[in-house]
């Protein structure tokens, strides 16, 4: 493909025009000091049909797989339904997930954090994921990532390996006793503008409720 | 194994390094990103797009890209020269009959104005296999010597078994490193 096709493609007559829309930033979200109260977006500023088809978090030590969710293919149906957890996504929108662990959950030392998306038929220039991790409106965690350029029709994987943060005994254990109150954001852009928001929200306490 | 294992040896002055993994479709490329992070490898599907791995241990960070390497997709592998610190270019080396082609790729790779600083690994993959090349027959069908534009190193390894992945990355990064630290 010549590089002139592409760049007449990286302005798609479909794109709605960002000067009618308030545009969100990667500089506004990483000011947020806690989790949003609503989404930052409509579902249809997606316009790059980006579609998230696999979540998955492993622990390096072990090598097990925590938490694992596939959507379906439905394009060619070769992708094989993998739902360990089916219970655990709102039916309701495909925008959030929640996650339900055991508190030894808390005690991994490496852990594994794979997304894979597949990309419409425009190539996306600069994409890039901000996802801020709160419990209540302490910020836990900042996870900022571009993945850059993503090739049309594309399906991509991306898996974070990183050191859980060593959280004091007592933080630990208010995030056990109070599930769902540790929230996830997930932002992301395409060219510093915010197309998807997707939110998160997790427990603890998996094993130990009566 | 794995990235962890790397990085704890090397000093830590850099924020960041670029790893750019790219050869022929079906040269392990894929496999080999699985199996050096402690994945499963039995049901890897070719790479329609990019796998990325990134590392962070002590705010340094360690990002792996691997690229499809179909021949629809290698005129998109520009798209991912930016920054790159390091190319990891990976052999089929029993796939005699594509070596040519393999080695055409390769250096027209390495004329890249944006790849013009990345260290080059070459992982001669897939020695496990009967038939495979060694690499002093891979160093000549590749035209190895040719290249004097790149700090370069051929691998033999095998993403099935293991052999030499850890080794080649390690020499990789280190001698990454090493660079990064005589510019500073």
């Amino acid at each position: 493909m010549s590089v002139l096709r592409e760049n007449r493609e990286n302005i798609p007559k479909s794109l709605p025009s960002s000067e009618t829309k308030n545009v969100i930033t990667p500089e506004d979200v990483l000011r947020l000091p806690k989790i949003t109260d609503s989404y930052l977006c409509d579902p249809d500023a997606n316009v790059y049909e980006i579609d998230f088809t696999r979540f998955k978090i492993r622990d390096l030590d072990s090598g097990a797989i925590l938490f694992e969710i596939a959507k379906p293919l439905n394009v060619d149906g070769s992708a094989e339904i993998n739902c360990e957890n089916d219970e655990s996504i709102d039916p309701n929108s495909g925008r959030f997930v929640r996650y339900q662990f055991t508190p030894q959950f808390l005690k991994l030392k490496t852990v594994g954090a794979t997304v894979e998306f597949t990309v419409g038929s425009h190539p996306v220039n600069r994409f890039r994921m901000i996802e801020r991790h709160f419990f209540r409106d302490k910020l836990l965690k900042t996870f900022d990532f571009e993945f850059g350029f993503c090739i049309p029709y594309s399906r991509n994987t991306c898996e974070h390996i990183y050191e859980f943060p060593s959280l004091p005994q007592d933080l630990v254990n208010e995030m056990i006793a109070n599930p769902f109150e540790t929230r996830s954001d997930s932002f992301y852009f395409v060219d510093d503008s915010l197309i998807m928001h997707n939110k998160a929200d997790y427990a603890y306490n998996g094993g130990i409720q009566t | 194994m794995g990235f962890l294992t790397v990085l704890k040896k090397i000093k830590q002055k850099e924020k960041e390094i670029r790893i750019l993994m790219l050869g022929l479709d079906n040269a392990g490329k894929t496999t080999i990103l699985k199996r050096f992070n402690g994945e499963p490898i039995d049901t890897i599907s070719p790479t329609l797009g990019f796998n990325i791995k990134t590392l962070e241990h002590k705010g340094f960070k360690l990002n792996m890209w691997d690229v499809g390497g179909q021949k629809s997709l290698r005129s998109y592998w520009r798209n991912y020269f930016e920054c790159t610190d390091g190319l990891i270019w990976v052999v089929d080396s029993a796939d005699r009959r594509r070596l040519e082609d393999c080695m055409k790729e390769l250096h027209s790779l390495l004329l890249e104005e944006r790849l013009a600083g990345a260290t080059l690994l070459i992982f001669a993959n897939k020695q496990d296999l009967p038939g495979a090349f060694n690499i002093e027959q891979l160093k000549e069908v590749l035209e190895l010597e040719r290249i004097k534009t790149h700090h370069w190193k051929i691998v033999p390894c095998s993403a099935i078994t293991g052999e030499n992945l850890l080794e080649g990355i390690e020499w990789l990064v280190s001698d990454i490193a090493a660079r990064i630290f005589t510019l500073d």
